[in-house]
């Protein structure tokens, strides 16, 4: 309400000469006066002092010095230590009914009666549901759909939902549980996944007509890539190696918990902790069968997901079903028991790595056999095979990739997308193998990296379109920075120190569930009204990873402003454009692109409106500190909220959509989009262990970590990604285990016995930041989140054999598998006391000169390629002598491409291969 | 996860404490007592063998007396960390209990009582239910043991706490009180072979204290635990090795007890015997080692192997004796 004094001033058109000008809204944020440009903060292209060695970038033009490359504490973050973030089991809605579910204890059964009368006269009981209540299938993956909000004929594991019941508060829920009675007939369930590739007279699933022969086999993959058949031919030095790897669990602080209400106008809101709010919203459609906008899936804040909160979950579906059957709010919340039975961790794997090197030192051949426990359901599993051979097809050149997966069903809870998705295992596989062949070859393992590296902008065997590569200045960094010549097998036993490197996605190249021609992959629309603040609306899902944090910064970074004028709307499907969510790396690079897309359109807006003001000549106009002035005379400028009220004049507030999606690339044969990306991530670590030998316990002293992310958009969130990933693949490495009974119980579902490293395991992390600037990245940025965690394993394995000479092929290297080696070890080496073990010892071969010359001769030709703007094509294959401008297989018939077995190759198949025994039910003729 | 309903008394003197136990007897109403309350609330959680009664010790201030010789029972294991009348081997032993948080609100006489442990004990309702239940929680199926099947007489589940082989070492005295009086007797003879009675303790009896021998501060060792973790974990196997050397180089006295590996810890006389008799230095430790190795018998319900955890008995027992082999005094 205006004074009565001032009420003449808001009559009228036009204001009274005289009298006080309006009010300007908006303060232009906490410090009124703008601060002048940080010519260090400007990128050399554009006249400024920051240094650019990888060259400039297309978002140079853009860059106001404000924030990007600034350590950031995330914008979110105060909401946490202080304890006002709400967790998916923060949400209280008034009248709100607890849900819990009624889960098998069975390994696999048929569920032939369900009796939940005494449990609905229980006083305190509202509603109770169970399969019959929702038919429908769904499943995070279109093409394998196979999972129900409970179980409607069978039983996959202990654990697997059965029913659910909706009560006043938990312990009636509880009393309720009880009182259902579950009648079941028990079926031969199967727990070794060896076995889920015979055929079964009861397969967990039924795939109709697409169904592997009557096997367990939920998916199958054969690729063959290069000259395969010359590999024997070719080799001198040969590592073959079976590996065994146990499951792990993402373990997020957070358990599972999730609050379903339907309002007054038969709208359902779903809060819950989801990585990937899309696909909930989806299943949520199909199974309750109503449209997809009669839905709001609200994600609240997320604990910790690490790809455990990626699937759309059975009991999200169950809370909606009993929020309808009791026309109250229902809130479901895990214990962490729960939490091991929803898993989705990383598969259990047997992994067959065979590497193979020719007299040049250059890997002439990799073939992997990857059979990979993928549990009850499908999850992400389809994929997860794939990834397990094509994401080590680089970042060496090759000169043959044979690959054979396959993923199993198996009666134990689903194995899905865990960080470093499909990669971890393998590449630990290769990294190890890697590390073998130097020491048959007699060279330096990092040479042996250093001298068979693809360059910037090429192909990889498989087709991968490559861009920027910062592998070598990872790898050099580390050398370097570890005093790795004065320690690599010199040190006394019991100490060790290795390496390791990895290769990621940052972002995959293809939406799951739509053509990326039809739609973009990220979408994200900002609003500017009078008071200058940004909303900024995008699905991205930030589960603590910082996405808020580097959306907000690549607003604020292109309009000028600081951080705290820009508000980030993430969390609700009503109000943010349709997001993939936060899996396979890919937030940075598409939403932060999307938000630079949607800023510049603000920009050009601002850009007019200060043309018109000031009557300065575009071209010189620069965005500084909330002011856009001329570059050659700061002194005409206006303040950005001059610029943006001008722009506002006859239009109100301004709105603005920006959205990305990837280029064309990949080629054409089955599973060819398996693993294409934007842009990939590059890793090397160090590691440096002491191993007990009396007792087999080892410890990591220190990690030197250095990570390709292209540019640190916020390196305090990077440096905290490497020491995270380092930790959780930590635990993989040495002591995090899903560990399974002899009955096939899992004997560890709790936090106790599911060792996770306490900070007293926690080495020191030296993070180093390599930014190999990429061309199609937001200012230059990739991945950071996932591909830090692949080096570590591989690192601490080579570390341990650097210290005691003992190979390990299964993980977790717990101390009582590695005193069995070390006793294998003694008995080799006729010594009784393993303090008497002899230390590996490295003496160059002539080869070490050969690959020494040959990695700095790369190191030019990749200089090169960084910085001609007109340089050729280069496929995988030119280090082998072929024409690097044309795909092998285009040029040498020997390198084919191959994604279906041979009869010859059936003969003798390898353990995963033998799935490719089977046929097909549809195409077998019987069905 | 979810408390079940119980009573809680909160007495606030020892008398007091007894007789509402034998109240409480007397109505055949069963009861837990509870002190820090680290190893019974969890275990409630879980629904083990959970009673309508609990009587809490945590206002009983004349249970937490603390000095050279005498210990109270609820005495928080991190102040005896940190006391200066603590013998160093048992300040030693009790830091390496679980994490300080624990630390802070666990006691000696709830880790000196400490149920034992299992993997098929140590589990959610559901969980057990799905294992149809096991011997030491049966919920009235008169299970058997899921760890030595075909059986349901004996309970192997495993005695996991720190503090007992280094007070055993150190010749404590245990001393209880209950509806009948107070009784005592050494700290080896208060336990007793079995997984679920553990020791000797009646109904509506506790632990009042522990008392040490005039002469503790001569003795000195060490004890070694083994875990998968620096923190949190409970010993897969603990040694606690203690001597008296009067200048000599062999020891006037020595004494070697350990726990997490059977149903109770031990004191290892005969082992240590065999070995001052015939001594000869780091030889007779690594007999002795190999006696102790030979002399536990640990089964499969923890994380490490039972074969892994014997083979480490010996390791630590070696390294638990290493400083008897340092100088002279």
């Amino acid at each position: 309400m205006a004074k009565d004094g001032n009420e003449d001033e808001m009559v009228g058109y036009r204001q009274q000469p005289g009298k006080l000008p309006f009010a300007k809204p908006g303060s232009g944020g906490k410090n009124q006066f703008s601060r002048p440009t940080d010519q260090n903060m400007i990128p050399e292209s554009q006249g400024g002092n920051l240094a650019q060695p990888w060259g400039s970038h297309r978002h140079d033009k853009l860059v106001s010095g404000q924030i990007i490359g600034k350590p950031t504490a995330l914008v979110d973050g105060k909401w946490k230590v202080t304890g006002q973030a709400q967790y998916g089991d923060d949400i209280r809605l008034p009248g709100e009914l607890i849900g819990r579910i009624i889960r098998s204890p069975h390994h696999y059964a048929r569920v032939l009666s369900i009796d939940f009368s005494k449990a609905l006269e229980l006083p305190g009981v509202v509603a109770i549901a169970t399969g019959a209540d929702a038919k429908n299938k769904f499943g995070v993956l279109p093409v394998t759909k196979d999972e129900h909000a409970m179980a409607v004929e069978k039983v996959r594991h202990v654990g697997d939902l059965v029913a659910c019941v909706a009560a006043e508060d938990e312990a009636t829920a509880r009393e309720a549980e009880r009182l259902i009675e579950v009648e079941y007939e028990i079926l031969d369930s199967i727990h070794d996944m060896r076995d889920g590739l015979q055929d079964s007279e009861n397969p967990i699933h039924d795939r109709g007509k697409y169904h592997i022969g009557d096997a367990n086999v939920q998916k199958r993959v054969f690729q063959e890539f290069g000259d395969v058949d010359g590999i024997e031919e070719n080799a001198i030095a040969s590592h073959k190696e079976n590996w065994l790897f146990a499951g792990v669990n993402h373990a997020a602080t957070e358990p599972h918990a999730v609050v379903a209400n339907w309002d007054p106008s038969g709208r359902l809101t779903l809060y819950t902790p989801q990585q990937v709010p899309h696909y909930v919203h989806r299943a949520l459609a199909d199974v309750l069968e109503i449209p997809m906008h009669q839905i709001n899936v609200y994600r609240t804040f997320v604990g910790g997901g690490f790809g455990g909160k990626s699937d759309p979950f059975p009991h999200e579906m169950c809370s909606a079903i009993l929020a309808r059957k009791s026309g109250r709010p229902v809130r479901i919340t895990f214990d962490r028991e729960e939490v091991y039975w929803i898993n989705r961790g990383r598969h259990p794997s047997r992994i067959e790595m065979n590497l193979h090197a020719d007299e040049q030192g250059r890997i002439c051949g990799i073939e992997t056999d990857a059979l990979i426990d993928g549990g009850g359901f499908a999850s992400f599993g389809h994929v997860t095979t794939y990834y397990n051979g094509v994401l080590h097809t680089a970042p060496y050149e090759i000169g043959a990739f044979h690959y054979t997966g396959a993923r199993v069903w198996t009666n134990k809870p689903a194995s899905g997308a865990m960080r470093g998705h499909g990669a971890v295992n393998s590449r630990c596989a290769v990294e190890t193998g890697l590390d073998d062949l130097a020491e048959q070859l007699s060279v330096d393992p990092i040479d042996l990296r250093l001298a068979n590296l693809l360059p910037p902008h090429s192909a990889t065997i498989t087709g991968f379109r490559v861009t920027s590569i910062g592998m070598r200045e990872c790898l050099e960094r580390v050398k370097q920075e570890s005093g790795w010549d004065k320690k690599f097998r010199k040190m006394p036993l019991g100490k060790g120190i290795g390496i390791g490197c990895g290769f990621f996605i940052s972002g995959s190249g293809l939406p799951i569930h739509w053509d990326p021609n039809k739609f973009p992959h990220a979408t994200v629309h900002l609003k500017i009204d009078m008071d200058g603040g940004v909303t900024v609306h995008t699905g991205a899902a930030d589960i603590g990873q910082g996405s808020d944090t580097v959306v907000a910064q690549s607003v604020a970074e292109v309009l000028g402003l600081p951080l705290d004028l820009i508000r980030i709307r993430s969390k609700e499907s009503d109000t943010s454009p349709v997001d993939l969510g936060s899996y396979s790396s890919r937030v940075t690079f598409m939403n932060a692109n999307a938000a630079i897309s949607a800023a510049m359109q603000i920009r050009d807006e601002l850009l007019d409106a200060t043309v018109e003001i000031t009557g300065a000549e575009r071209e010189k106009l620069v965005i500084g500190d909330r002011r856009i002035f001329a570059k050659n005379d700061p002194a005409v400028g206006v303040s950005y909220l001059e610029a943006l009220h001008k722009a506002q004049e006859d239009r109100g507030a301004l709105v603005a959509s920006g959205a990305y999606r990837t280029p064309p690339m990949g080629r054409t044969h089955k599973g060819a989009a398996a693993g294409l990306a934007p842009a990939y991530s590059f890793s090397a670590y160090v590691a440096e262990v002491s191993v007990d030998v009396e007792t087999g316990q080892t410890k990591v002293d220190k990690v030197w970590a250095a990570h390709d992310c292209g540019k640190a958009l916020n390196p305090l969130a990077v440096k905290g990604q490497i020491i995270g990933s380092c930790h959780m693949g930590m635990g993989q490495v040495l002591s995090e285990e899903m560990k399974y009974g002899r009955s096939g119980h899992l004997m560890n579902p709790d936090l106790l016995d599911y060792k996770i490293p306490s900070v007293h395991e926690m080495p020191d992390v030296f993070p180093i930041i390599v930014e190999s600037n990429d061309p199609e990245g937001p200012f230059g940025a990739k991945e950071a989140g996932e591909g830090p965690l692949l080096p570590i394993l591989p690192a601490v394995c080579n570390a341990v054999y650097d210290a005691i000479g003992v190979r390990t092929a299964e993980l977790p290297i717990t101390p009582d598998r590695l005193l069995r080696l070390i006793e294998r070890k003694c008995k080799a080496e006729g010594v009784d006391d393993p303090l008497e073990l002899p230390s590996p010892r490295l003496e160059h071969s002539e080869l070490q000169s050969v690959l020494s010359n040959r990695a700095t001769e790369h190191a030019k030709r990749d200089l090169d390629r960084r910085h001609n703007e007109n340089r050729e094509p280069y496929h995988n294959g030119a280090l082998f002598g072929l024409d690097p401008t044309t795909p092998p297989d285009e040029v040498d018939e020997k390198w084919a491409v191959n994604v279906i077995p041979s009869e010859e190759y059936l003969a003798d198949p390898r353990l995963a291969g033998s799935a490719w025994k089977h046929t097909e039910r549809r195409h077998r003729g019987d069905s | 996860m979810r408390m079940p309903p119980f009573q809680l008394h909160t007495p606030t003197s020892l008398e007091e404490a007894i007789l509402i136990a034998g109240d409480l007897t007397s109505k055949k109403q069963e009861f837990d007592w509870v002190a820090g309350g680290t190893d019974l609330l969890p275990n409630y959680k879980w629904h083990l063998n959970v009673k309508a009664n609990v009587i809490s010790l945590a206002k009983i201030s004349e249970l937490t007396e603390l000095n050279e010789t005498h210990i109270g029972a609820m005495v928080r294991l991190q102040d005896l960390v940190q006391s200066s009348a603590t013998h160093p081997v048992l300040a030693k032993a009790a830091d390496t209990v679980a994490s300080i948080m624990v630390r802070r609100s666990g006691t000696v006489g709830g880790n000196i009582c400490l149920d034992t442990r299992c993997y098929w004990f140590n589990q959610t309702e559901q969980w057990r239910e799905s294992i149809d239940w096991c011997h030491k929680c049966d919920c009235g199926t008169e299970a058997d043991c899921r760890v030595i099947p075909n059986q349901n007489t004996l309970c192997v589940a495993t005695y996991q706490a720190d503090l007992a082989p280094v007070l055993m070492c150190l010749g404590a005295t245990i001393h209880l009180a209950g509806p009948n009086g107070t009784r005592s007797m050494a700290l080896s003879e208060f336990f007793q072979l079995d997984g679920m009675t553990r020791n000797v303790l009646q109904t509506g009896e506790l632990v009042t204290h522990l008392t040490l021998p005039e002469d503790v501060a001569e003795w000195q060792g060490d004890y070694q635990k083994l875990r998968q973790r620096e923190s949190w974990d409970f010993p897969e196997a603990g040694v606690a090795a203690l001597w008296k050397k009067n200048g000599s180089a062999k020891p006037s006295q020595l004494r070697v007890a350990t726990t997490g590996l059977e149903s109770i810890p031990m004191l290892h006389t005969t082992q240590v015997a065999e070995c001052l008799d015939g001594w000869s230095g780091a030889e007779s430790i690594n007999e002795l080692s190999e006696s102790i190795r030979k002399a536990v018998k640990p089964v499969q319900n923890t994380w490490f192997s039972p074969s892994y955890r014997r083979k480490m008995v010996k390791v630590l027992t070696r390294r638990a004796c290493a400083g008897l082999m340092e100088g002279g005094s």
